[in-house]
């Protein structure tokens, strides 16, 4: 209880800066914190609850311009949920395809970092330049390149496999067949994302002590049993970063699935939530509901987000 | 006494926060502009570049209003989000161009000034576009110019194989599947997926509606009727059953379509009055070699064709809308009015401009303008229906069919389902 002590009348007059110091220290983070908080709170804070704020209210382009609007309790969302366009695409789409990239981005990520573990420095340096150009491509110009790799006349895809006999030569719109589009958004997002997670993990790597791999090697592990009974322990809270960060990227992919042909029109089957949630709200003109489908994305990166952050803090506590 | 102490020192926070608060205002209040400047958002797509007849016509506004004007060209794609952003930041423009099929939208849901007191005299407008501004009584915008859709076709490759300008669907067919068959490795007609108003003709062409008001105000679509389903048979299955458009084409929206022309790709498109000045202007070896035919009738005559364009309507609530509404005007009347006809290809929207045209003698021109003035449509003049498009009913129905997500009998039924779920739904 350091708030008691400063209190003893005696000394009063001599204690009293010590204790401002005191004060003072335990403000000073706070202060020092002060701006970058001001910042989120302004960026961030404000428009969330803006967002859950339109999201109860029937919120249109008339009440845009006007800026009047009705409180509707629940309807938006009540709308939404018994919306079988819900269940059967968007949230199919956002979560399975979410899965799957982030397996994915992982893995493969973790498979390129013990490869550069394993390079002399300076063909590390040459490797982790190149993989470095992948992540610094902006998603728009990353889309734009895939869909013209995959364009469905002209693309190198299509012309190779219409060269080898796989297709047929009219092609084949893989754009509209929510498999391949989905197929070809993951390899986008992973291309993206392996990355950050390849430069992450080799960090991890880097710090595992020598010696314990040696110990395995004495006791007989293999490659894989190294890496799953050595490397993996030990870089667990590594792990559990770089799967929860792709997680909320993953779930909250929008460029790369709005810029694709049919990723853009209501009523497609290819949108995932958010992208649902613009083209509710800018498209159609229906700020509420678009706002609903935004707070749902949210609430459910949310759960996710424990989820995974409750695992990550149990790991710790064991050891 | 110890509190009192403290308290000297956190004014240090209260400090930090006031700045960053003032810091990131800053950011907010930056769109303020001033009143001596006009912002004009003017639309690009398929029309030739614009930046030179704008540079005159800002030239002339600023000598005789003392007002400088900021042009800005947003793509027609990006239009209704960009708009809607700016209601809702405050950063809307003083004028703004609106195709027809979104002014009844942004004028009932009260974004744009009234500007019935300022127009003399209506009746000069095109009549049809003229309704399409207003909302009970009130004039939001002044028909600025009309665009039709008709077919360009490679004149240079038609006179190759003998072919002649068809009369009839059928003619239409045959002439493609000849030409296809000839031209091995060129598109004889694209059938482009995301470009609603090149299926439109097709239904109503067939016999079918995209919508008509009942007199009980209900509105009703007969996209699935066997004559609409007739329509949409016939330009689906020159994709499907004839092989004449390519896979990749579901994909295309009407800028693909001018491209496929303009890189000698595509043999005839439906194209808009716009595009043969641009598909020239980006392909100076086509010169000469384009011609336009109206689109023929199903047995004889012609297919009605979507008839578009854009009204000028002024921004309610910026201050500037007596400048806005002299901007309008100067491009709507007299001089500028007609030169923009001829520079972009489109139609000035007044009626003694367009009569003008109808016995203009250029081969690409007159076409056009025998569509528009016979046989040309446009579409419910209602605030709901900018949902339609925006939902994309007639794309999702056209590319289901041409994907083979759905059969004509399919998508046609959802199509008109939701059309009318829509249009009586209200707004």
């Amino acid at each position: 209880m350091p708030l008691t002590a400063p209190v003893r009348p005696t000394e009063g007059g001599r204690r009293a800066p010590v204790l401002g110091m005191r004060r003072r220290r335990a403000l000073l983070p706070w202060a020092l914190l002060v701006p970058p908080l001001g910042v989120i709170g302004l960026l961030l804070l404000f428009p969330i609850l803006r967002i859950g704020w339109l999201s109860f209210r029937d919120f249109k382009l008339r009440n845009l311009v006007s800026g009047e609007s009705d409180f509707i309790g629940l309807d938006n969302y009540a709308m939404l949920l018994t919306d079988p366009y819900l269940w059967r695409v968007v949230l199919v789409n956002t979560v399975v395809f979410a899965a799957v990239a982030v397996l994915t981005t992982v893995v493969l990520g973790t498979l390129v970092a013990l490869l550069l573990a394993n390079l002399k420095p300076v063909t590390r340096v040459v490797v982790v330049s190149c993989i470095m150009v992948a992540w610094a491509m902006p998603a728009v110009s990353g889309t734009y390149v895939w869909i013209w790799i995959f364009d469905v006349d002209q693309g190198i895809v299509a012309q190779s496999l219409k060269a080898l006999g796989v297709i047929e030569p009219a092609g084949y719109n893989w754009f509209a067949d929510r498999f391949w589009f989905y197929a070809i958004v993951t390899l986008n997002i992973v291309h993206s994302g392996f990355p950050f997670v390849a430069v992450t993990v080799l960090a991890g790597l880097l710090t595992v002590p020598g010696e314990l791999h040696e110990a395995a090697r004495i006791d007989g592990a293999g490659a894989w049993k190294r890496f799953w009974h050595v490397t993996f322990p030990t870089l667990r809270p590594v792990f559990a970063v770089v799967t929860v960060l792709s997680t909320i990227w993953d779930f909250k992919v929008f460029a790369q699935i709005y810029l694709m042909p049919g990723g853009d029109v209501g009523g497609s089957q290819m949108l995932n939530l958010g992208v649902w949630a613009y083209v509710r709200s800018f498209g159609q003109n229906d700020f509420g509901t678009g706002s609903a489908i935004a707070a749902m994305l949210t609430l459910l990166l949310l759960g996710v987000t424990v989820l995974y952050l409750r695992a990550m803090f149990r790991e710790d506590e064991l050891r | 006494m110890a509190r009192r102490r403290a308290h000297k020192y956190v004014p240090l926070p209260a400090a930090t926060l006031a700045l960053a608060l003032a810091a990131t205002a800053c950011g907010g209040g930056g769109g303020d502009t001033s009143a001596d400047s006009l912002q004009v958002w003017i639309m690009e797509g398929t029309n030739p570049d614009a930046t030179a007849f704008f540079d005159a016509v800002n030239d002339t506004f600023t000598g005789q209003a003392g007002i400088d004007v900021d042009v800005e060209f947003v793509p027609w794609a990006d239009a209704q989000d960009k708009i809607s952003t700016a209601i809702a930041g405050g950063t809307t423009p003083d004028v703004i161009e609106l195709g027809t099929t979104f002014t009844p939208e942004f004028a009932d849901a009260g974004a744009l000034h009234d500007l019935s007191g300022y127009i003399d005299d209506p009746s000069r407008f095109q009549q049809e576009m003229y309704e399409m501004g207003v909302i009970d009584d009130a004039a939001y915008g002044v028909p600025w110019y009309a665009s039709i859709r008709s077919i360009i076709y490679r004149r240079d490759i038609f006179a190759e194989h003998g072919q002649e300008e068809p009369q009839n669907w059928d003619e239409l067919r045959r002439t493609a599947l000849d030409l296809a068959e000839a031209e091995e490795g060129m598109i004889a007609f694209p059938v482009p997926g995301s470009a609603q108003y090149s299926v439109m003709p097709w239904i109503w062409g067939g016999g079918g509606e995209v919508a008509v008001q009942e007199d009980d105000g209900t509105w009703t679509s007969t996209v699935n009727s066997a004559e609409g389903r007739a329509g949409v048979e016939f330009f689906t299955g020159l994709a499907l059953e004839d092989g004449l458009s390519t896979t990749g084409a579901v994909n295309w929206n009407e800028i693909d379509v001018m491209e496929s022309l303009a890189d000698e790709q595509a043999i005839m498109a439906i194209s808009n009055s716009s595009n043969p000045k641009a598909i020239i202007e980006s392909n100076p070896d086509l010169e000469d070699k384009l011609g336009v035919f109206v689109l023929p009738g199903q047995e004889s005559g012609y297919t009605d064709s979507f008839a578009g364009g854009s009204l000028l309507s002024v921004f309610e609530g910026t201050g500037n809308e007596e400048a806005g509404w002299q901007y309008v005007d100067l491009l709507t009347s007299g001089e500028y009015f007609e030169r923009w006809g001829q520079e972009s290809g489109f139609f000035p929207a007044g009626v003694a401009e367009i009569e003008a045209y109808a016995d203009s003698e250029d081969p690409l021109v007159r076409p056009f303008a025998t569509q528009l003035l016979e046989a040309g449509r446009s579409t419910p003049a209602v605030p709901a229906w900018s949902r339609v498009e925006a939902e994309g009913v007639i794309v999702g129905m056209h590319q289901d069919i041409l994907n083979g997500n759905a059969t004509v009998e399919e998508a046609t039924d959802s199509a008109a389902e939701a059309i009318e779920r829509i249009l009586n739904e209200g707004s």
